[in-house]
């Protein structure tokens, strides 16, 4: 590209027509430097070595006329170069003259500044080509011409369909659509939830709870509270802010019974754990290295020699075959035997008929006791009703009861200091009331062990 | 024989059990969005009966749901709710963490259930800055799936009617009162605390409309409030002010969810109070109400936006009702004849009938101020419920409707040792006084609450001794005072008595009032001298005389009805025992033996009293001497 356009050049220059500003160019050929002979097979080479020295002053002629005169001199008109010299210029500056003099107090000349500010140039200078560039224009042209394919189609973007909705639904006085409200959003509003009325359903019941369009009707079960303690219970009267002497103390003194049980059980636990304290002293350590060493003389037990004799070491005799005449015997007394059982049972039932007295006075007593045990097993099962239950792997345990001593009890309401937290308390409550599972706060677990390094700037010091 | 062999776990109680994690995994929902159902549903948790069966033979310990409780759950559409919550989240997540905010907006925009306020604004910053942050998802998440939780289920499901709701009312309010004292810190919604406040404060403006508080108790762990509501009892407790720490053994998860729940009942319960006593809801102060509580300084406590809700916090004012209020007819009980037991039941329910219109009217007519220092909150709720004025300083709070100057209050509550300008013409007391008079339903006598008087203790209301129990004797005095007795000045209150004359007389009340008492006293005692003078002039004059030899003619003794009637029944009880079965005596003997063991151990802490009583005073006279 660049070659051709000092082609271009070139041929303009030696067109005829062209008029150089400066008279030597073109004619100063003996400046030229002798040819070198340089291999231009490289661009590099190229670039350097050939001469472009005539088009560069030519394009710097065709520049310096741009700048001048506001164009190349050859392409201007006769009448912009060249005016007929009439000789009445004296004239002409004298009528020019008086007016001059009588602006001057008006127009004065401008100020230097501005006439070297002022742009020698005849040629006007290059718009920047930025301050008229917008980002993403591409994209927003585009965006714009499919909102304006679509709007000829008749379709509106989202926002302004919503705009519309919105005003229709304001002119109309209805909302259109009611936003969901949150459920703790102190301005929300409650009504009559147990007499609103509801339409009687024509549908079959069936179909509606299978479409999921009529929820399923709740087991009565579900209504039975899983405790029958109170929600609310309320602190023995020994816990009043100001209270009577005998039951603070009487409050003081449970609270005192779960401690000292509390500690007993520890006491016993440690004990249990306790490691025998047998330290090896000089004495032992010395025993246990001349075990056996020395002869002990120590005396044996005598043994007990009567005793041996009687003892049976086992069936040592071999039983014999029974001969027949035992078998018979044997077979005879077993007859006789169930023959008097038999009797007996008889005899029995006939004395019954004395003894009914006694026997419904047994039945009587075997009722009585069913019936208590009965009783009992109820009263427990009531009992159980009131227990927290184990429902995890937590065993729920009474939390520590409330108390403030004689010398923590304020004196008036202004200085009162409440003891324990109610928070504590509900949850707690809760979980006694097996609503919820006892848990303990989930521990904090490090994933990844922590790694320790000294920092190099202490490292340096040391 | 043949048939299949049985297996083991196949049948029975393994299979109506299934454990959390397997009931979770069924349900396909996380941990956490597993308990939310449940106690939004309210499903317990359940101990089987054979835990080892149950577990297939192993006996570690786990939670067990009934299967049929969880197959319930199966139906509820809300477990679709939490899925999808679940996916948008994903969806969210992934959004955030590619940085596509255009996928954010549409996401949030399509999850049209999503409200992001100004509070949720915040979270979000949290969220979008440090990851996922578990809190914020947790409150937030919370937040979003509450607002499934619809309730018409609340309704038909948990409570069929209205009396079942009130019945479970109780832990409503202790939760919705509690959280309402909660600071804005973070460790809940804000908005969930305003909700709180906002339903407990309607609640206390339908105890002081409907005049139903019946027992206040003040605890070391707060204040027990006693209520009757349409024939059902309900109890809550509310905290001191500024009394809290954050337990850090307290799931707030969980309570929190809790919280929506009875919120959700709470404002449902409101509506339905509000309605039976015809008045406006939300809650509306009246015409006059809202002119006198109109001051000029408003701005000072409350923005525009807030200041009506303080009013009506204030509680100082009655609410506007939507049929204008009749004076309030005495329905009276229906009578039908009855005979023997049922009479007796009718004349008791008549009485207690009777105390609590006596109640309800206590105050009625009384002019309270409060000072200050005491707590406003509490004080101004139980002197409007039993139809007490009640005004504070203007610089206390909004919504103080007279000053104290006014001359015609007639109790001021005062609870610091001493007060500087004293105006003659009303009661300088306590603030337990007003708490006495509502457990005792009646006004008691203020001379015991005056100023830097030792307070009488104050009794728990929640017990009711059975006979033979001990009962301390400042509740003795009370009861005698409910039956309409005089106080009785035992030697030891007329010891006192005296005593605190020579100690204080700068107090000109007191004085007035111990003079009228002890005029009362005085002529008793006159009465009780003439007597014995006459006593001893006649031993005088037998003593002059020689042997009194004369025979005076025979009095016919008046027959005391009362005491041959009492000795007729102790015979014929007696005789009653004598005829009892061996067994029946046994048992008889067994209740006395109780009985008397009962009477016996409270003599025996009367005693004690007594003593401990008496080495007190010989303290404190020890203590005058030396001063």
């Amino acid at each position: 590209m660049m070659a051709a356009a000092w082609r271009h050049k070139r041929v303009a220059a030696s067109q005829p027509g062209f008029l150089p500003l400066k008279s030597n160019l073109g004619g100063d050929s003996s400046n030229v430097k002798r040819r070198k002979r340089v291999n231009k097979n490289k661009k590099k080479s190229w670039n350097k070595f050939s001469d472009i020295q005539d088009v560069e002053e030519f394009l710097e002629d065709v520049r310096l006329q741009e700048r001048t005169t506001g164009g190349l001199i050859a392409e201007k008109t006769d009448d912009s170069l060249f005016f007929v010299d009439t000789g009445d210029k004296d004239e002409k500056d004298k009528d020019a003259q008086p007016e001059t003099t009588v602006k001057k107090g008006k127009h004065s000349k401008p100020l230097r500044i501005d006439l070297i500010l002022q742009p020698d140039s005849h040629i006007p200078a290059p718009k920047n080509v930025l301050a008229f560039q917008q980002p993403n224009a591409k994209k927003q042209r585009r965006t714009s011409d499919r909102a304006a394919k679509l709007a000829s189609m008749g379709i509106l973007p989202r926002r302004e369909k919503l705009l519309q909705l919105r005003r229709a639904a304001a002119a109309s006085g209805v909302s259109a659509k009611k936003r969901a409200v949150a459920n703790n959003n102190p301005d929300r509003t409650f009504y009559d939830l147990w007499t609103a009325e509801t339409a009687p359903e024509t549908a079959d019941p069936y179909y509606l709870e299978q479409t999921k369009k009529k929820l399923v009707k709740r087991p009565d079960r579900l209504n039975e509270k899983p405790s029958v303690l109170p929600a609310i219970e309320v602190i023995a009267p020994g816990g009043s802010y100001n209270p009577d002497f005998f039951s603070h103390q009487d409050l003081l003194r449970k609270a005192h019974e779960v401690e000292v049980k509390k500690i007993k059980a520890e006491e016993k636990l440690a004990r249990q754990l306790a490691v025998n304290e047998d330290v090896a002293t000089e004495e032992t350590t010395f025993k246990e290295q001349v075990e056996g060493l020395i002869e002990e003389e120590e005396i044996e037990p005598e043994e007990p020699e009567g005793d041996t004799e009687g003892t049976v070491t086992g069936p040592t005799a071999t039983q014999e075959k029974k001969t027949e005449k035992q078998r018979k015997k044997e077979k005879a007394k077993r007859i006789k035997e169930l023959q008097r059982k038999a009797e007996r049972q008889v005899i029995d039932k006939r004395q019954q008929l004395f003894q009914l007295r006694s026997i419904s006075a047994d039945l009587k007593k075997q009722e009585q006791r069913t019936k208590m045990r009965q009783a009992q097993r109820k009263a427990q099962q009531e009992a159980q009703k009131s227990m927290p239950r184990r429902l995890g792997k937590l065993k729920f345990q009474d939390p520590d009861l409330d108390v403030q001593l004689s010398n923590e009890l304020a004196g008036s309401l202004r200085s009162l200091k409440p003891e324990g937290s109610i928070l504590k308390d509900r949850f707690l409550s809760l979980q006694k009331r097996n609503i919820i599972e006892p848990r303990d706060r989930a521990k904090f677990k490090r994933k990844y062990k922590l790694k320790f390094s000294e920092k190099r700037a202490f490292r340096e010091i040391q | 024989m043949g048939g299949l062999q049985k297996k083991k776990y196949e049948s029975g109680s393994a299979t109506n059990y299934i454990s959390r994690n397997k009931a979770r995994k069924k349900l396909s929902l996380s941990l956490a969005d597993f308990r939310r159902l449940c106690i939004l549903k309210g499903i317990y948790p359940h101990e089987p009966k054979h835990k080892k069966k149950v577990n297939k033979g192993s006996t570690a310990p786990r939670t067990f749901y009934l299967l049929k409780d969880i197959r319930f759950l199966l139906h509820e559409p809300i477990v679709g709710k939490f899925r999808e919550y679940k996916i948008f989240v994903r969806k969210l997540r992934t959004a955030y963490g590619k940085a596509e905010w255009g996928a954010v907006g549409r996401l949030k925009r399509e999850q049209a259930f999503v409200q992001i306020g100004p509070h949720h604004q915040g979270e979000f910053t949290c969220f979008e800055s440090s990851g996922f942050s578990s809190r914020s998802f947790i409150l937030w998440g919370c937040h979003v799936m509450n607002e499934r939780l619809k309730p018409e289920n609340l309704s038909d499901k948990r409570y069929p009617t209205f009396i079942d709701a009130l019945r479970d009312v109780d832990d409503a309010l202790s939760m919705c009162f509690l959280f309402s004292t909660f600071a804005r810190t973070g460790k809940c919604h804000v908005q969930t605390i305003q909700l709180c406040r906002r339903l407990s404060v309607e609640w206390m403006n339908y105890i002081i409309a409907s005049r139903s508080l019946r027992k206040v108790f003040l605890s070391i762990k707060g204040m027990y409030y006693q209520a009757e509501v349409l024939g059902q009892t309900v109890t809550w407790i509310v905290p001191y002010q500024f009394a809290h720490d954050h337990p850090t053994d307290v799931d707030y998860r969980v309570m929190a969810t809790f919280t929506e729940l009875y919120t959700t009942l709470l404002g449902f319960v409101n509506f339905r109070l509000y309605q039976t006593l015809n008045l406006v809801y939300p809650p509306k102060l009246d015409g006059q109400g809202e002119l006198s509580l109109k001051s000029e300084c408003e701005e000072d406590y409350a923005l525009e936006s807030e200041s009506y809700s303080e009013k009506l916090s204030a509680l100082s004012a009655s609410l506007a009702r939507t049929v204008p209020s009749v004076e309030e007819e005495e329905a009276e009980l229906d009578h039908f004849p009855a005979e023997g037991e049922d009479l007796e039941k009718m004349e008791a329910r008549e009485k207690i009938e009777l105390e609590q219109n006596k109640q309800k009217k206590l105050f009625e007519g009384l002019k309270f101020f409060l000072n200050r220092e005491v707590p406003r909150e509490s004080l101004a709720f139980v002197i409007r419920c039993l139809g007490g004025q009640v005004s504070w300083d203007k610089s206390l709070c909004i919504g103080s409707t007279y000053d104290e100057t006014d001359e015609t209050i007639t109790h001021h509550i005062v609870d610091r040792p001493s007060i500087e300008k004293q105006y003659i013409n009303r009661y300088y007391i306590q603030p337990q006084w007003v708490y006495d008079c509502v457990n005792a339903k009646m006004l008691l006598p203020v001379e015991e609450y005056f100023l830097g008087v030792t307070l009488p203790p104050h009794l728990s209301p929640f017990v009711e001794e059975s006979e033979g129990d001990y009962v301390p004797p400042e509740k003795l005095k009370l009861m005698a005072l409910q039956r309409g007795e005089k106080p009785l000045f035992t030697e030891a209150a007329a010891e006192e008595e005296e005593e605190e004359e020579e100690g204080d007389e700068d107090e000109e009340e007191e004085e007035d009032e111990d003079d009228e008492d002890e005029d009362d006293q005085s002529e008793e005692e006159d009465e009780a001298e003439d007597e014995e003078n006459l006593a001893e002039m006649e031993a005088k004059r037998a003593q002059g005389k020689r042997l009194p030899v004369k025979v005076t003619p025979g009095k016919v003794k008046p027959e005391n009805r009362m005491r041959t009637e009492q000795e007729e029944k102790a015979e014929e009880k007696r005789l009653a025992i004598m005829m009892m079965k061996k067994r029946e005596k046994y048992l008889y003997d067994k209740i006395m033996f109780g009985k008397k063991r009962n009477v016996r151990e409270a003599n025996k802490l009367a005693a004690k009293r007594k003593a401990h009583d008496d080495a007190s005073k010989a303290d404190k006279k020890k203590k005058k001497k030396k001063c």
